[in-house]
């Protein structure tokens, strides 16, 4: 399992450093005794140990030295002073200088072993905290290099066909040729444009001046205006929207334009990643404070690998054999955008080749939580 | 004489792929095409091609290297050990000024590395000067 830790003793008392050893070797650590500062040091910067217990009076280097010496090497080794005068003022300064603790002498196996599993804790801690920063830095790139790949795509493409088409010569298979190429000319640069446009449309749902809208909202009618909206696009599908509404009203505290954009995407997608003869249900309930939107379709569903990544900027689900669906892969990141901004959260459950159903929770309506709300945000 | 020296265009972008067939066709190429890492990879063992233009992300991952690794380093594809492959992307670094520091970047350096949009005029130089490199190649062996 775990990597077998490595202990640094630096003492000028050679009783008080086999005593270490003996003690600590026995639990099952690698154990490197060192008679004063300068030695220990170099051992410290040569193998990287976990902990380093430091005796605070020496001839030579004192111990407070060697706590700067070695938080200079690496800040994460834990530090551990033996303080034979055991004043706490000594100790104190010690731990203001940066050690962990403090053990005054004579102290018993247990007292030793004790506070060095404590600091060996906080040692894992710090080496998993910088691992998982190294992952974010390192997935961070990937996603910029991804966003970059994935905006300049269609550009490139354009500009390829453009080249080409000017190098082509003006015989008869040219000219079907040409046709073609113009046509998804075209096609590239209204994908473009809508990529901008989603962007655009994140950026607005990023920025102060809208997440400080907040109206009593009716999401009764956000439904079936969007149902309406996107009625003809379902039919040519050939999928059937079904909104289920209560008879009260399902009021929310929100931008009523960011909530039209968020059911439009949903209902987008429903649509489009659904099967021909599908269906969308589009439902909402009102239970305690909180409003459920859920929407419902009976599509190619979701990889449970996927999950995650789907609200995330720029991911799509593609299927192996699928055709193409076009889309910018902005739609869901805005909506989790839109859901957080308006204080609630975004969930899917899908199953593959059965469909998806996405659950957006937004708190209801009131005066008391608005009033608050506002207070809250005016200091 | 010869039948036309191949090229295999291994790129998810449909549009890129019928770019580039069109022109390297006007230009005395035979062109086959693959969406993905894994269509390219049967294709190569199965079409012995003259040359090989990789596209690096396809998906939502740097297949591409993992083509050129394949071709360079694995035996199931030894035969096309030799085929030369001109990497292209719209990633501006090369492997080696994106990873200066990994050991791995011998593993997916590639023979040549070109950038999206093709500089059309300098591709198609490269191109004629490595299938008839491969053609020469051939003729000798």
């Amino acid at each position: 399992m775990a990597q077998q830790s490595t202990i640094v003793v630096i003492d000028d008392d050679y009783a008080m450093r086999i005593s270490c050893y003996k003690i600590l070797t026995k639990s099952g650590f690698d154990v490197k005794l060192f008679q004063d500062g300068a030695q220990g040091l170099e051992a410290v910067a040569q193998q990287a140990p976990d902990l380093v217990l430091v005796d605070l009076k020496m001839p030579g280097m004192t111990g407070m030295e060697v706590i700067a010496r070695v938080h200079q090497i690496d800040p994460t080794i834990v530090i551990i002073v033996i303080t034979g005068y055991a004043t706490i003022d000594t100790a104190v300064e010690a731990i203001k200088s940066g050690a962990y603790d403090f053990l005054p002498k004579p102290f018993s196996p247990d007292q030793l072993r004790l506070i060095v599993d404590r600091g060996l804790e906080l040692r894992h801690l710090a080496l998993a905290s910088q691992r998982a920063e190294r992952e974010r830095m390192l997935l961070k790139r990937r996603f910029i290099t991804f966003v970059s790949h994935q905006l300049q795509a269609p550009l490139a493409a354009i500009h390829q066909y453009l080249e080409v088409l000017q190098q082509l010569d003006d015989g008869k298979a040219a000219v079907a040729q040409r046709r073609e190429f113009m046509t998804n000319c075209l096609r590239r640069a209204e994908e473009m444009q809508s990529i901008i446009r989603d962007w655009l449309t994140l950026a607005t749902v990023e920025s102060e001046w809208l997440s400080q809208e907040r109206v009593p909202v009716d999401l009764r009618e956000i439904i079936s205006d969007s149902v309406a909206a996107y009625q003809e696009m379902a039919q040519s599908e050939s999928v059937t929207l079904q909104p289920e509404l209560p008879r009260d009203s399902l009021l929310v505290s929100g931008d009523r334009n960011c909530l039209r954009v968020l059911l439009d995407n949903l209902i987008v997608n429903a649509i489009k990643y659904n099967r021909a003869g599908g269906r969308v249900t589009i439902a909402g309930e009102l239970s305690g404070d909180e409003v459920t939107i859920s929407v419902a379709d009976t599509g190619i569903g979701i990889p449970e690998e996927h999950r995650e990544m789907i609200f995330e900027e720029f991911f799509r689900v593609r299927g192996e054999n699928a055709k193409p669906i076009s889309g910018t892969g902005l739609g869901l990141a805005i909506c989790k955008k839109i859901a957080n901004e308006m204080g609630g959260i975004i969930s899917v459950d899908s199953q593959v080749g059965v469909g998806s159903i996405f659950r957006v929770r937004l708190p209801a309506y009131s005066e008391k939580a608005l009033a608050a709300k506002m207070d809250g945000g005016a200091v | 004489m010869n039948a036309l020296p191949t090229v295999l265009v291994i790129d998810d972008d449909q549009d890129f792929q019928a770019s580039v067939k069109a022109l390297l066709e006007s230009n005395g190429c035979a062109v086959l095409s693959a969406n993905s890492a894994k269509e390219g990879l049967r294709k190569l063992a199965t079409e012995r091609p003259d040359l090989i233009l990789l596209d690096i992300m396809m998906e939502y991952s740097t297949d591409g290297y993992g083509v050129n690794q394949a071709v360079k380093y694995q035996d199931e594809y030894a035969a096309c050990r030799n085929t030369p492959i001109i990497m292209v992307s719209s990633i501006q670094e090369t492997p080696d000024e994106r990873f200066p520091a990994a050991g791995e970047v011998d593993m997916i350096r590639p023979d040549y590395y070109l950038t999206k949009p093709l500089d059309i005029p300098k591709f198609l130089a490269l191109v004629k000067r490595l299938v008839t490199r491969e053609a020469s190649h051939g003729a000798a062996g």
